[in-house]
């Protein structure tokens, strides 16, 4: 089960297309599980790793995967070879990820891009890496064309997720 | 040798990273008597899901087992995923060959060049599905193993590789095959002639694709006139194996018709006088004609239709 947890106010029905479009992805069931609160002392941008740390109120079974969603921008992370641009962040294979739709004002501006960056994150949880397909949401988000593409995987991509899933049923 | 395997002294705890498996840890060392003999094995729990697998101490080495990649192995990784040097080799052969040596000898710079030289090779085409398999398992490793040696998150340690292979703000380059030829021409780079299977080029003794294939009974026609010429010539000479050379046609007769490919023609037979006044009876086709009975002998009385079904019992002598 996908669990989309918002930081900030959303519009139902943008939601609700927004966990349409997540079913269709990945074929679990996925909805609103009400919001929470950005932990006390964390300024815009958020640190995004912290963020998944400390936030606090979500209640999720042990196979759910939590999406964090948020209006305010998150702070690129500095890492050993350069800074990375982070729209979201998700751990490998771990229950929460956390994502933004800055620059876009809500769901349905960006609604494409903002899209393609969830179901990245959502597999980045399901243990899918970065892909070779430019076509594909496990590509790299920070490249130019990311944000034009459609929300959709790959053939191996979207094979691998679906096993992942299967396992993670049985 | 791999790498760091010269002095590998493993203590419980250690992070070790085993090929093609990822990053374990030691889990314990411990003697265990098998089949009699004591031996040291080391037990090491995969960190990914906690397999575990026993080695024994002596085969540590030879298996490629090492310490995990130091924080300077993991600057030499960027260095070298930066630059670009690594060309994947256009012949698949030798290229499946050298990753698999890569992905178990080769360290975490062998991991580095699995990524690399199918990355680059996927700027020219899409790789196939075995392919595309390896390149997963490669970054995996690769992934699970900067992470490690950095102590930072696996979705960290794979966004700083792919920040140098897919640098922010420019899209991958599109490549040509003629980028990834090798100067002296394909076919030696391709090092087809050489022994890919181990054995030597003689003992197949494959027909070259220039020379048409032959008939064999004209061949072999061919052949042993060339044997027994080739005998008397020179019985000294070194029997030399494989195809002998053709022979060549005489330059003073008349210039030899090409050689015609394919089935030689069936031979005619000959033809006499009489058979050539008489035309032949067109041939039909289908099941010949029963033969009919001689006509001199009495005609038979025509038999009885034969019954079918159960033959009627034998009715018992009416005296008794």
């Amino acid at each position: 089960m996908i669990r989309v947890v918002t930081l900030d106010p959303f519009d139902d029905k943008q939601l609700a297309k927004f966990n349409r479009t997540l079913y269709t992805a990945f074929g679990v069931g996925s909805e609103h599980s009400g919001s929470a609160d950005v932990p006390a002392g964390m300024s815009e941008p958020l640190d995004a790793e912290k963020l998944l740390d400390e936030v606090k109120g979500i209640r999720a079974y042990k196979d759910d995967k939590v999406l964090l969603l948020t209006s305010r921008k998150l702070k690129d992370r500095e890492l050993p070879s350069g800074k990375a641009p982070t729209t979201g962040f998700a751990r490998y294979g771990k229950d929460r990820a956390v994502l933004t739709i800055a620059p876009y004002k809500d769901l349905e501006t960006g609604y494409k891009a903002i899209a393609r960056h969830a179901l990245h994150q959502l597999g980045t949880l399901w243990e899918l890496h970065h892909c070779l397909d430019p076509r594909c949401s496990m590509y790299p988000p920070w490249t130019p064309s990311f944000n034009q593409g459609d929300h959709i995987f790959c053939t191996f991509c979207r094979e691998k997720s679906e096993q992942k899933i299967r396992l993670a049923k049985s | 040798m791999p790498e760091g395997s010269a002095a590998l002294q493993l203590n419980v705890g250690d992070r070790v990273v085993y090929p093609n498996q990822g990053v374990c840890r030691v889990a314990a060392i411990d003697v265990k008597e098998v089949a009699g003999q004591k031996l040291t094995f080391v037990t090491m729990r995969r960190e990914e899901d906690g397999a575990v697998v026993m080695v024994p101490e002596g085969k540590i080495l030879s298996i490629g087992v090492r310490k995990v990649a130091s924080a300077a192995d993991v600057e030499e990784i960027y260095a070298f995923l930066r630059s670009d040097s690594d060309k994947a080799d256009l012949d698949w052969k030798q290229r499946a060959r050298t990753n698999l040596d890569r992905m178990t000898q080769g360290g975490i710079l062998g991991l580095a060049e699995v990524v690399k030289g199918l990355q680059v090779l996927s700027e020219l085409r899409p790789l196939p599905t075995k392919e595309r398999e390896l390149y997963d398992n490669a970054r995996h490793l690769l992934v699970s193993e900067v992470a490690a040696a950095l102590g930072t998150a696996e979705a960290n340690a794979e966004d700083s590789i792919d920040i140098v292979l897919f640098p922010p703000g420019r899209e991958r380059p599109k490549r040509t095959a003629a980028e990834f030829a090798r100067p002296g021409g394909d076919e030696e780079d391709l090092d087809l002639d050489s022994d890919l299977m181990g054995l030597e080029g003689g003992e197949l003794d494959l027909p070259s694709d220039e020379e048409p294939p032959a008939e064999p009974e004209e061949e072999a026609a061919e052949e042993g006139a060339e044997e027994e010429a080739s005998e008397e010539a020179s019985e000294d000479a070194p029997k030399k194996r494989g195809r002998p050379p053709k022979a060549k046609p005489a330059e003073e007769g008349e210039p030899a018709a090409p050689k015609k490919r394919g089935r030689p023609p069936k031979p005619k037979p000959e033809v006499t006088a009489e058979a050539a006044a008489e035309p032949a009876a067109p041939k039909k086709r289908g099941r010949p004609p029963k033969a009919k009975p001689p006509e001199s002998a009495e005609p038979a009385e025509p038999a009885a239709p034969k019954k079918r079904g159960r033959p009627p019992k034998a009715k018992p002598p009416e005296g008794e």
